[in-house]
């Protein structure tokens, strides 16, 4: 099951800065081969054990992935904490939504591929199943924000 | 307009970058090189051609009140989707001497047109903005 918690409560640990977090925290853990060919397949780059990258761009260190590829890090490494994904593009969420046992922040829906056996919970509470659930979802949440005038 | 073009040479890569709206929104896939855009306006603003550039990320203090600031200024706005609220949105709107690039998914509330969306193009070396479909 995907969390996504659409509000920031106090109850909850968050992720907001993916890149300060990963910056800090996520680089320095060990990654294993699966985080290594997510960072092939998102940004394209080579890691090597000692923390460097190789992409189109040039050299650099893992510090230099691309924010939704940190952001995806941050939630394979830390599946307690519910994780900003409104900085990743569409590349990032296909990923994302084809995971489990993972807890998201996002205040508005994205474009996204989400496959149809994908088990949703919204908020602790709504659970719906696949794309036509997700969509149903919001629909229904953005009639809730008008009506409150949110 | 502050700058309908940005042009510049950072070998191997060359960017163009042509700009239709006051407003430009950069999208698309991660890892496309957006923040390696911003690293580069970092060298570029330092030149008097682009010294109207100002720039701003997650690193960045007080972003609401340096930005208020700014006048007749190309502002560049990194993470702009953690960083940017409804008070920035309608400074956004509001402050017509300054031109935006928006490294932003989340369009809601800003005057944005058709021409707005963009994504970055990586050809051969040449980078470019091209319109998001």
């Amino acid at each position: 099951m995907i969390d996504i918690y659409t509000e920031k409560t106090g109850l909850k640990d968050w992720i907001i800065k993916n890149d300060l977090f990963f910056n800090l925290n996520t680089s320095n853990e060990e990654m294993s081969d699966y985080e290594i060919a997510l960072i092939k397949q998102v940004d394209d780059a080579i890691l090597t054990s000692d923390k460097h990258i190789e992409t189109k761009y040039g050299l650099g260190t893992i510090r230099n992935l691309s924010s939704g590829c940190k952001t995806l890090l941050n939630i394979v490494k830390h599946p307690e904490k519910v994780v900003c994904v409104e900085e990743c593009g569409p590349n990032v969420l296909k990923v994302i939504f084809a995971m489990d046992k993972i807890k998201i922040y996002m205040s508005r829906p994205s474009l996204v591929d989400i496959p149809d056996d994908a088990i949703i919970r919204f908020n602790d509470t709504d659970v719906v199943t696949g794309s036509t659930g997700y969509n149903t979802w919001w629909s229904k949440e953005y009639e809730r924000r008008e009506a409150n005038d949110l | 307009m502050i700058y309908n073009k940005i042009a510049f040479q950072a070998d191997p890569f060359s960017y163009d970058l042509v700009f239709d709206d006051r407003i430009t929104l950069v999208g698309g896939d991660s890892g496309t090189g957006k923040t390696v855009l911003y690293d580069m306006l970092e060298d570029l603003k330092q030149t008097e051609e682009y010294s109207a550039i100002k720039l701003f990320n997650y690193k960045s203090e007080d972003v609401f009140e340096r930005l208020k600031q700014c006048r007749n200024n190309f502002i560049v706005i990194d993470n702009a989707d953690i960083l940017i609220d409804d008070e920035i949105r309608r400074f956004i709107n509001f402050e017509f001497s300054n031109q935006y690039m928006l490294f932003l998914r989340n369009c809601d509330g800003l005057n944005v047109s058709d021409r707005s969306f963009k994504v970055m193009k990586f050809e051969r070396n040449m980078i470019t903005l091209e319109e998001e479909l």
